[in-house]
């Protein structure tokens, strides 16, 4: 049998408690939130922390509400949420789609989308359609406000922006502009409880439903340190009439905007290829939903 | 002469639906004892050296610690599964032979405790080579993992039936074609665990197995204890699929430390430790070379197969028979020679999994047949059709198909899945494929030579014959035996299957050699018939007293005595019954002489009545060298289409649909027959796709969880749509013979055919991983 490891355990009530207690910056912390990747690695030994910080009783942060052009996500939310979510499903169905492809029903139901950000896992499900989408993450400490887009939240495997004191409170979404399609597919050997072999997350934004691409996110993951943006694709497809050809050359662009690694779920030559292949799959797809009727509002 | 069944043939429900649904079914790991102490092992770090010292001094101080044992506590008797090859003792003595072989054990107050002063033992190593693969253990001058076994070859078989090579000579196609699986692990839900509690000089241990009896004699026998001292209780278990069908070392290390400590002792496997254990799949490569002539007659077959094998034995010196022998069957093959070797690598043992030993060489076979039908331009059903045996044939290697709906299995997949209409009709990147296979009824000898019953069972009637006491030591895994016990006992007693109660699963029951080979169903079933039988005869003999009518004349049905010729005047009988319940409140008798009042009668005539079932097979074919593994009372077969879609730009295989029709003979639960089908057709699917144990260059199991060693979701199943053929087993109680192993043998095959007609590849390597596949079409292409 496997065992956690001794741990002091907190769990506040408030925000304000919460961030009060990791004020005082002790390294030996973390924050658990779902805890499918944590508690996990502490029984394997992998983390070890002296203390962990519950946000389970929070008030304020599980839910998904819309002002006006904004959708906030709590960063409790779960997979599962997110997934039954009328709202999400309307104005962000990749969102829904990443988020439904991630583990199994029972995962998806304690996992929560702040988690699935703060453990920075290369091959985690929601980062790359939340950088396709454009999402912000706020983040807060005992005084402190900040909020950033998560192209620049990730470092590495496992590193973040993240400080010690600090917690991801809310993911928002700006509704999407007219024209404008997105997918995500992820690879994997079964068709669940997967953790990606190669996923793609694409999404374009046309001028006009005939019209030339605008706007154009091209995010690849499992191929590099963290999620990544496939700038060179990207760059071949903005203010180009969209077409099979077209997407074709950005696949193959995209494949040298990435550095896989062979490892257990797959070789680096495979990974390469199928970049290419994910990545004109997810262009076509959205492009069919860019100019059909977009997504709802 | 179709006769009416009231119990058997049907769909009861189990008998153990509720205790599983509602969570009450307590298994090995939820077990608790007053006292009682935890243990943990020391597993070896290295996969290949000696052990120059061994300190526990660190260990011994930790608080808490209430016994520490290594092979010099524990002896080196040698155990193994066949007593042909002893080669594991208890705990390494001088040398390590694998990544988790076992240095020591420690018990303690709580499993945290244990744990921590397991991992306080320190051990000094003297590295040896590690032989992690079949080539590096056959190379010149490798070090020998066993210092009997020259070239580490811990078993070779060398069988020809015919004259292969003469047989090529008149072929019109010799095709020899190379294939190999992957080393699998059985990925039972539930991990090993135990209970031992050693008390005046009994022993008795809770285990999670699937042969009460094999454990219970390996115990004594290692620990020196009786036999009749030593008593081996499986509670619910969680599946076994091969790798439980004999004793482990928590059994051994934890009754060691019981009998030590006069205390209980609970070890519990963590699932890398599954992994570590293994006795599992082995790793099989197969060279086969077949001949057939124009019009499509299947003449010769060879076949050479290595093993790798791992550090021990365990089932392994059956496994290698196996690899040859189940390949004389379905179709019709004179000539047939094999040429078999198991390894010894530095890698956790090997053993018996699900269609032991002939899994590989199936889809191997199977894909090359559907290779030479597609030469010979002919459709792989009807190639298959003309060459398959039928019943009261006899197999070159003398297997005996003494019923076998081997034809009946084809015809139904090949027209329930519409295999004519989709045969070569289907677009690029969808594909169908065929195959078939067969396999043994139970082990016709048991794992130690031995003239003993394989099968007894007890069948105890209450005192006023309202319930039928139902005594066997086979083991319920999961697979429904207790259900299908159960059934029997009803049916052939004559009384309803709620009257049955059953307590199996412990060796104060019987004798019951335990769940693999197949052979609950046919040979606990006999048992349990027999002694089900015994008891009617006793209470028909005293019936047969009291009204003067021959016993001959009456049976029991439903419930009800029969009588063959006009009703008796029963009502004294009757009378005395109602008397002595006087005041109960009686739902009316019917017209006709109930059981219960025939078995209290018979009560208060001879005392308790009790009925014993004995069961061994009686004289099975084959008098040369390994003829034991391989022959069987019965042969269950199928066959099976299967449709897949491969993703063409990644190479990705989605199965769509299954087709699966099995021969079991007769169907004792018809609903726990498809679920054996089921099953075996989604482990069949995950070794096709997913399974793979992976490991590092130091030996050691890197996919060791279920995360990343993949057995299919309930999503990857497609749904199955499975056929019953009853094919009237004479050696079988009611005609029954298996399911449970048979129906995984076609599987393989038939996902390799149909990505065979989806993509035009053929992949001779398993997993068929996208990346494989993918690479595979790319290579083509090229």
């Amino acid at each position: 049998m496997l065992f956690l490891p001794r741990f002091d355990y907190e769990e506040p009530r408030t925000l304000p408690e919460a961030l009060d207690i990791l004020s005082d910056l002790r390294s030996d912390t973390k924050v658990i939130a779902g805890g499918t990747d944590l508690i996990v690695n502490m029984k394997k030994g992998s983390v070890d922390p002296a203390r962990i910080v519950s946000l389970k009783r929070l008030k304020g942060i599980r839910g998904i509400t819309r002002k006006k052009e904004i959708v906030a996500i709590g960063s409790y939310t779960t997979a599962a949420d997110i997934a039954r979510s009328d709202v999400i499903a309307r104005s962000f169905p990749v969102l829904r789609k990443a988020a439904l492809s991630l583990g199994s029903p029972l995962i998806r139901n304690r996992a929560t989308i702040g988690g699935n950000i703060a453990t920075a896992r290369p091959a985690a499900d929601l980062p790359p359609a939340l950088i396709a989408l454009g999402a912000r993450i706020k983040l807060r400490t005992k005084g402190t406000n900040r909020t950033v887009i998560p192209d620049v939240f990730f470092i590495g495997p496992g590193r973040s922006i993240l400080g010690k004191d600090e917690i991801i409170t809310e993911i928002s979404l700006s509704t999407l502009p007219p024209f404008t399609g997105a997918d995500y597919i992820k690879l994997g050997h079964r068709a669940a409880l997967e953790i990606a072999i190669v996923a793609v997350a694409s999404r374009i934004t046309l001028d006009s439903p005939d019209g030339v691409i605008r706007d154009a996110r091209i995010v690849l993951s499992a191929v590099a340190p963290t999620a990544v943006r496939a700038l060179s694709a990207e760059g071949a497809l903005l203010g180009e009439y969209p077409s099979d050809e077209l997407f074709a050359k950005a696949a193959s662009l995209a494949m040298n905007d990435c550095s896989p690694v062979s490892d257990i779920r797959g070789g680096a030559d495979y990974r390469r290829d199928m970049v290419r292949a994910l990545t004109i799959r997810t262009l076509a797809n959205a492009y069919r939903e860019a100019c059909g009727q977009g997504v709802g509002l | 002469m179709k006769k009416t069944y009231h119990t058997v043939n049907s769909r009861v429900p189990r008998v153990d639906a509720r205790a599983k649904a509602t969570g009450e079914a307590r298994y090995a790991a939820d077990l608790a004892m007053p006292g009682m102490l935890y243990g943990a092992l020391l597993q070896s770090s290295l996969p290949h050296a000696r052990i120059l010292n061994i300190d526990v001094s660190r260990a011994k101080m930790l608080s808490g610690v209430k016994d520490i044992v290594t092979a010099k506590e524990a002896g080196t008797v040698k155990y193994g599964v066949s007593p042909a090859r002893y080669d594991e003792t208890v705990f390494c003595a001088d040398r390590v032979r694998y990544v988790g072989d076992e240095i020591a054990a420690v018990a303690a107050r709580d499993p945290e405790t244990a744990q921590e002063a397991a991992s306080l033992i320190r051990v000094e190593y003297e590295p040896l080579p590690a032989l992690l693969d079949i080539d590096s253990a056959m190379s010149d001058g490798a070090v020998l993992i066993h210092d009997d076994f020259p070239g580490n070859i811990g078993a070779e078989v060398h069988q020809e039936f015919g004259d292969v090579e003469e047989a090529f000579k008149g072929c019109d196609i010799v095709r020899t074609d190379r294939f190999v699986n992957k080393r699998q692990d059985g990925g039972f839900l539930e991990p090993q665990a135990c209970v031992a509690q050693y008390a005046e000089g009994h022993l008795t241990v809770w285990s999670s197995t699937q042969s009460v009896h094999y454990v219970q004699r390996s115990l004594s026998m290692v620990l020196g204890i009786p036999i009749g001292k030593v008593r081996v209780i499986k509670p619910y278990v969680g599946g076994g699929f091969g790798p439980k069908a004999a004793v482990n070392t928590i059994e051994l290390a934890a009754s060691l430390m019981s009998m030590r400590t006069g205390r209980p002792v609970k070890m519990v496997f963590s699932r890398e430790q599954v992994f570590m254990h293994s006795r599992a799949r082995h790793q099989f490569v197969h060279e086969l070379t077949t001949g057939v002539k124009k019009d499509g007659t299947i003449v010769a077959l060879k076949n050479t197969c290595h093993l790798d094998g791992g550090a021990y034995s365990s089932f392994g010196i059956a496994t290698i028979y196996y690899a040859g022998s189940l390949l004389g069957a379905p179709y019709k093959l004179a000539n047939m020679k094999y040429d078999g070797y198991r390894i010894y690598t530095n890698k956790p043992a090997c053993g018996a999994q699900r269609g032991h030993g002939g899994v590989a060489a199936r889809a191997a076979f199977e894909q090359q047949l559907d290779i030479i039908a597609h030469e010979l331009g002919m459709d792989p059903v009807e190639f298959r059709l003309k060459n398959i045996m039928k019943t009261g044939d006899v197999t070159c290697n003398d297997f005996n198909m003494s019923s076998l709906g081997m034809k009946e299995c084809l015809d139904a997949v090949r027209d329930g899945s519409g295999w004519t209409e989709k045969k070569g009709k289907l677009p690029k990147g969808k594909g169908i494929g065929v195959a078939c296979g067969f396999f043994v009824s139970g082990a016709g000898y048991p794992i130690y030579r031995s003239e003993t019953f394989h099968s007894t069972a007890t069948i105890r009637l209450s005192e006023d014959g309202g319930g039928a006491n139902l005594y066997t030591a086979a083991a319920e895994i999961g697979q429904g035996s207790d259900t299908i016990l159960s059934q029997i006992a009803a049916e052939a007693l004559g009384v309803a299957f709620g009257d049955v109660k059953i307590y199996s699963g412990d060796t104060d029951f019987g004798i019951d050699l335990g769940a693999y080979s197949s052979r609950q169903t046919l040979m606990s079933g006999h048992a349990v018939k027999a002694a089900a039988e015994d008891v009617k005869r006793q209470v028909l003999e005293v019936l047969s007293d009291e009204l003067n009518v021959p016993r001959d004349d009456m049976d029991i049905e439903n419930g009800i005595v029969i009588f063959a010729t006009g009703r008796p005047d029963f009502s004294a009988v009757r009378s005395a019954y109602a008397k002595e319940h006087r005041g109960w409140v009686q739902s009316s008798l019917p017209e006709g002489l109930t059981f219960k009042e025939a078995a209290r009668l018979a009560f208060l005539k001879r005392g308790v009545i009790v009925g014993n079932g004995a069961y061994k097979p009686g004289e099975l074919g084959g008098k040369y060298k390994g003829a034991a593994v391989g022959t069987s009372p019965a042969y269950g077969c199928s066959a099976q289409v299967v449709e897949v879609s491969v993703d063409m730009g990644t190479g990705r295989v989605t199965v769509d649909s299954m087709t699966d029709a099995h021969d079991c003979g007769f169907a004792i639960n018809r609903t726990n027959v498809e679920g054996q089908m089921q099953g075996s057709l989604s482990m069949g699917l995950g070794e096709a796709l997913f399974e793979e144990v992976k490991f590092d260059g130091g030996g050691r199991v890197i996919n060791a969880s279920l995360g990343e060693y993949r057995i299919p979701t309930s999503l990857d199943m497609p749904n199955v749509r499975t056929i019953i053929i009853e094919s009237n087993e004479p050696n079988g109680p009611f005609g029954a013979k298996e399911v449970g192993e048979g129906a995984i043998m076609p599987t393989i095959p038939a996902i390799l055919n149909a990505i065979y007609d989806a993509t035009g590849v053929r992949m001779n390597e398993l997993p068929v991983t996208s990346e494989r596949l993918y690479t595979a079409i790319k290579n083509k292409v090229k």
